[in-house]
């Protein structure tokens, strides 16, 4: 018999960062709705401490900026020093969520941009996953989703900066479940397509309509439908499903 | 339990090997047990054990457990002589 969600993640904690977006802000609510303990990474004070008030002590914000690596190893210091108190339980899961997205044709790509997209949207995720994972193989056992891109998957004509971060965290996504897997860690990621997010709200009407004659289901889709997926592969019901990348996309041709 | 002990544990737990086999001069990838897999779940095992954080890079030069001692003392973990 397997594990249920509330037994685990009611002594587990979990790390999200982007956590203030909107599908960082979906996948909080449901791991805070399953008991889970969550540390909320971002860089919006004003809004962590807003989720903060609204969350109360099982949210525990935790401000800095994911590119920057010596703050991301301070954060995980702080977050082994808050496990070690016994202020938080065990790191169980990791949701790479924060993420950029440039869009913009290759010959007005500038290198700076392009290197911006891989930090934020690969060496961040990347060197998160490496920390966690450290901490998740104390007790043999954690999940990983990262959330990567349709555009990724299948490419984007003008988002080819974008689409090779995202296709180069998918890569990460598949040999880390590989290699793991013998201490225990599920490595998975979410594939969204057109969700409705800051990310998309630059799209005006006519925009939009021309991508959802490209979405099968016709619509845009939800932060909490692409929390709903991330949350299972963060759950024990995915216990014997690692390396997947499960797309959350209304059938998205991009 | 002093630090040596500690560090004889976390070996033994880590590898699954006997205490007798933790020599100073045990290196990396010379037994079956310490692979690349145990390598991690020993790094996990000393920083739980002695409640650090290692570097990246100290985590590439703890080859041999005379290594270990050497990269511990930098976190202030202290072995005696």
């Amino acid at each position: 018999m397997s594990i249920s969600d509330s037994e685990l993640l009611s002594k587990a904690s979990v790390l999200v960062t982007g956590a203030t977006g909107g599908i960082g802000r979906a996948i909080v609510a449901r791991c805070l709705a399953a008991g889970a303990t969550v540390f909320a990474a971002g860089r919006n004070e004003a809004a962590l401490n807003e989720l903060h008030e609204s969350a109360g002590k099982a949210l525990i914000p935790l401000c800095y900026d994911v590119s920057d690596e010596n703050a991301v190893k301070d954060t995980f210091r702080q977050l082994q020093r808050m496990v070690s108190d016994g202020v938080a339980p065990p790191l169980y899961g990791l949701v790479n969520c924060a993420g950029v997205m440039l869009e913009s044709p290759l010959s007005v790509t500038k290198m700076d941009n392009l290197k911006a997209q891989l930090n934020i949207n690969l060496l961040a995720p990347y060197q998160h996953m490496q920390l966690a994972s450290r901490l998740m193989s104390r007790l043999r056992r954690g999940s990983i989703v990262n959330v990567v891109s349709q555009v990724g998957e299948q490419g984007s004509s003008g988002m080819s900066a974008y689409a090779a971060s995202k296709a180069a965290l998918t890569g990460a996504t598949k040999s880390l479940a590989k290699e793991l897997a013998p201490v225990g860690i599920r490595v998975n990621a979410v594939a969204p397509g057109f969700i409705d997010t800051s990310l998309t709200s630059h799209y005006d009407e006519a925009a939009q309509q021309a991508v959802f004659k490209r979405v099968a289901s016709g619509r845009a889709g939800t932060p909490e439908e692409v929390a709903d997926a991330i949350f299972y592969l963060l759950s024990p019901q995915a216990g014997y499903t690692s390396g997947q990348v499960l797309g959350v996309d209304g059938v998205f041709t991009p | 339990m002093d630090n040596q002990q500690k560090l004889i544990d976390a070996f033994t737990q880590a590898l699954g090997i006997e205490a007798n086999a933790v020599t100073d001069e045990l290196t990396y990838n010379t037994i079956p047990q310490w692979d690349s897999t145990a390598h991690m779940v020993l790094v996990a095992e000393l920083e739980n054990t002695f409640d650090v954080m290692l570097d990246t890079d100290d985590i590439i030069d703890m080859s041999s457990v005379a290594q270990a001692k050497l990269i511990l003392q930098k976190y202030d973990v202290n072995f005696g002589q």
